[in-house]
């Protein structure tokens, strides 16, 4: 039995239980009301000043007029008090004579009044002896007169927020109208036709494994021992840099404070809040110095790990050599190598986006006890090892993957626990075919 | 006026297929009168089950309408045969499960459907391991 119709729900991720027809007006309404605004913001903007503009400096004939008077206008506005300039100018046409208040033809006022000023200023009044100045006159009514033609900067920010609403608007309802009334499976179909490198197409296969991650950034680069050199996942030069920037961020803003505290001690006038608030902040500053200074020793004293390996991409059940070479100057408890597989689930939780992990496979390849690294006397081992036969072969989806990894890790006492990862790829093993 | 269903058929009784194997169905509708019917989907499809948000693509994709002079009656007994592709193949994990079936979705009029679906299973079903010691981890941005 269909469910009545609920405005509000429960939210988990794409995981809704409001109604979805709801939603679907709630979004055409949205996007409507943009391509409205937008419309309307567009329109009016386009009769009330560029048009008008347009014709200032195209459609008006030049004349001479004379500058009798000149005022500052003003008015009351939500942003307090705006100004314009504007001249009383005389001038005779066709035998006729005018006289009237004018300036620039979008009459727009603004509140810095130095600037309107300095536009007035360049209109001489002299009542005795009243000067010419140029002025432009619309033919089809010879009364609207201008003595300043040009167009307004301000309408190029204008046009972007106009515009922006448009394409919001536009390219919204071309959205809702793609998925009004299809079904999931619908949709999914109408998004694989737009981006087919990442999903797979309506039967057609994207490559000879879809949903398998590429292996190409594996395989281009050749080793020295074996065929492949696995690029490392996680570079422990870009960890000491996220350390190095933490620590000079966080305690450039600590000595800031400092400063600003000790001056108002020194004047006599302590600022406690700000003295007691420096404490912990001080402490936090030098946690993190220790921990680039930590991570600059690591990486000094291990050095960077290679990995290398004969075939690529891996199938279940296949059998591979692996080489590992690890330089440093330390002396490891022991240093172990392993072929891990993991899982990852992303999902949204209110604003957040969290990913959870989970290690489904690990297989350890090899493990070394006390091994004392010298410098020019690296670490270097080969071993074989085999994918199990029943795993499963890496997967990535926007949501969900499933990856395959090499692992090295390592403990020394007196140092942190270090560990490297290098990504490899699982495809299905292929089949052994009866027919 | 009893419950509509969608029924579908495999060829196979044990619903195990391996990747580039031909998938052959059958199905019809149940409990409907044919003017009842708008259009009917039919789709061959992955998606995932577990902690994360659900990711799913269509294989196969067929979509005809009851005016269709092309096709036949929905009502009827319709045939529908795919070759499965490579990858990805199910698969039951700790927080992910991949999962392949054949969904049909018949469209009634007044906005109203019914959705009947068949799993089945794509490759040997790679199963995890013994549990790994390790915890599950979280992280948040």
């Amino acid at each position: 039995m269909a469910r009545a119709l609920r405005f509000y729900g429960k939210k988990r991720g794409n995981r809704r239980t409001d109604s979805r027809q709801f939603g679907r007006w709630g979004e055409l309404l949205f996007f409507c009301v943009l391509l409205v605004v937008g419309i309307g913001g567009a329109a009016a903007t386009l009769l009330t000043v560029v048009l008008p503009e347009w014709r200032v400096n195209h459609d008006f004939a030049a004349h001479r007029c004379r500058v009798l008077d000149a005022r500052l206008a003003k008015k009351e506005s939500d942003d307090g008090v705006v100004y314009r300039p504007e001249v009383l100018i005389e001038y005779t046409l066709d035998g006729r004579s005018y006289q009237t208040w004018t300036f620039d033809i979008a009459g727009a006022y603004t509140a810095d009044r130095a600037a309107q000023e300095a536009r007035l200023a360049a209109f001489v009044v002299d009542r005795q002896e009243p000067r010419e100045y140029p002025c432009w006159y619309d033919p089809l009514d010879p009364s609207v007169v201008v003595v300043v033609r040009g167009y307004s900067w301000w309408l190029w920010p204008l046009s972007v927020v106009w515009g922006a609403f448009l394409l919001t608007g536009f390219g919204g309802l071309v959205y809702t109208g793609l998925h009004w009334g299809r079904s999931v499976e619908h949709r999914a179909v109408l998004a694989q036709r737009v981006s087919p490198g990442t999903l797979l197409g309506n039967g057609h296969a994207g490559g000879e494994f879809p949903f398998v991650p590429s292996d190409s950034d594996i395989t281009n680069s050749p080793g020295t021992h074996l065929k492949y050199r696995l690029p490392i996942g996680n570079s422990p030069g870009w960890v000491l840099m996220a350390a190095l920037i933490a620590a000079a961020v966080w305690n450039t803003v600590v000595a800031v404070m400092a400063v600003v505290a000790v001056r108002g001690l020194l004047r006599g006038s302590p600022d406690w809040p700000l003295v007691v608030f420096l404490i912990p902040s001080a402490a936090i500053g030098l946690g993190l110095l220790a921990w680039f200074v930590r991570e600059l020793l690591v990486t000094g004293a291990i050095g960077p790990t290679l990995v290398e390996i004969s075939d690529h991409p891996l199938r279940p059940g296949g059998c591979y050599d692996l080489f590992v070479l690890q330089p440093g100057r330390l002396t490891f408890q022991q240093i172990a190598v392993s072929l891990v597989c993991q899982e990852d689930a992303t999902y949204r939780q209110g604003t957040n986006t969290r990913t959870e992990s989970c290690e489904v496979v690990r297989q350890e390849l090899l493990r070394r006890e006390q091994v004392a690294l010298q410098a020019g006397a690296p670490l270097q081992v080969q071993c074989q090892f085999v994918v199990p036969e029943s795993s499963m072969h890496s997967f990535k989806a926007p949501h969900n993957s499933i990856s395959w990894k090499i692992v090295v890790e390592g403990s020394a006492v007196g140092w942190p626990q270090y560990r490297r990862t290098f990504h490899v790829v699982v495809v299905p093993r292929q089949r052994s075919r009866a027919t | 006026m009893s419950e509509a269903a969608v029924i579908i058929r495999l060829d196979r009784p044990s619903r195990v297929y391996e990747p580039g194997d031909v998938l052959s169905c059958e199905f019809f509708v149940e409990g409907l009168h044919a003017c009842m019917v708008k259009s009917v989907e039919v789709s061959v499809l992955w998606h995932t089950q577990g902690k994360g948000e659900e990711d799913l693509a269509v294989h196969q994709f067929h979509q005809f309408s009851a005016e269709d002079a092309s096709c036949c009656d929905p009502l009827n007994p319709q045939q529908f045969r795919t070759v499965l592709p490579n990858s990805p193949l199910s698969y039951r994990g700790r927080i992910i499960d991949i999962r392949w079936c054949v969904r049909v979705r018949v469209f009634l009029h007044r906005g109203r459907e019914v959705v009947g679906e068949q799993a089945f299973q794509l490759g040997s079903s790679p199963r995890v391991a013994a549990p790994v010691p390790a915890a599950a981890t979280v992280s948040a941005s």
